[in-house]
């Protein structure tokens, strides 16, 4: 097995992953990680959000992290070889108020790792630029957008079902860049 | 009221609070409810940690709003709505009529 300093982030939150899960920990990678993989690393993430999907308990997942050298540090994860935090915020997995009903699959290296689809991850990035006006956000939708296939009719459905019609019309050439609508 | 379903009074304060005033900081919180601050400052961190509350930092007060991105949040503000109805008249004036327009600095009034 590589050493964890060797690691690119997907592979550690691979080897992560698959380590809970055979501990019957089930998590799923959302939030700015999950950018990251998906625009090849354009945009850099300093953490793992590893969202805890069945609900485990906290003292399951630290005893856990600690059997493959993670030290907790307030709410959050790290390794003495690695400058990604990680974390685990709790479930549901869910974009806007729709949960997130298929996640993706990387085999890595290192292990598996179950990450939300590109398109769900610019539904993410796009729920923090409709409700929080985070043009960063933005931004990093249209990155996953440039570089992954998207679903773009299921994109302006939910933002439609989010209240938000007006505004991915506002930001759909952005998206869409030079594919069809 | 709440207190049988999320299991704490701090709880239900903390939410009914940032409900009714759109948001609020811990000791802004305890000083309406005559409550310890620490109890409702565990609420707060509990309920970000959950995704319930989003907190932002405002010179070194920490302001708490409901995240818009909890999915059971309109159904959560429906339940809050709804028991603030059931709050004694004084206390639900005193949530929801608390001043939010602007006032100059100085000014007598």
């Amino acid at each position: 097995m590589k050493p964890i300093r060797e690691m690119s982030q997907a592979e550690l939150g691979a080897f992560i992953h698959s380590h809970l899960r055979q501990l019957g920990i089930d998590v799923v990678l959302s939030g700015g990680a999950s950018v990251a993989i998906y625009s090849k690393n354009i945009y850099v993430s300093q953490d793992l959000d590893l969202v805890n999907i069945r609900f485990a308990k906290e003292g399951a997942i630290k005893a856990a992290m600690q059997q493959i050298g993670f030290r907790e540090e307030g709410r959050h994860f790290r390794h003495p070889e690695s400058e990604t935090i990680i974390e685990f915020p709790p479930g549901p997995l869910a974009v806007g108020a729709e949960p997130v009903k298929s996640v993706d699959e990387l085999q890595l290296p290192t292990g598996t790792l179950r990450i939300i689809s590109p398109t769900d991850c610019v539904k993410d990035r796009l729920t923090s630029y409709y409700h929080w006006g985070d043009r960063q956000a933005l931004s990093q939708a249209i990155l996953v957008a440039q570089h992954c296939e998207i679903d773009l009719k299921e994109v302006a459905r939910w933002s439609t079902a989010e209240g938000k019609r007006k505004e991915y019309a506002n930001i759909r050439g952005s998206l869409v860049g030079n594919r069809s609508p | 009221m709440l207190e049988p379903i999320l299991g704490s009074t701090s709880r239900e304060r903390v939410l009914v609070f940032v409900y009714a005033r759109g948001e609020g900081y811990a000791r802004e919180i305890a000083r309406f409810f005559a409550t310890d601050l620490v109890q409702i400052q565990k609420q707060l961190d509990r309920l970000e940690f959950g995704g319930i509350l989003a907190g932002r930092s405002a010179g070194r007060t920490r302001l708490y709003t409901f995240n818009p991105r909890y999915p059971f949040l309109s159904e959560l503000t429906a339940l809050l709505d709804k028991t603030i109805q059931f709050y004694p008249k004084d206390q639900q004036e005193a949530l929801l009529m608390a001043r939010r327009r602007p006032r100059r600095r100085g000014k007598p009034l």
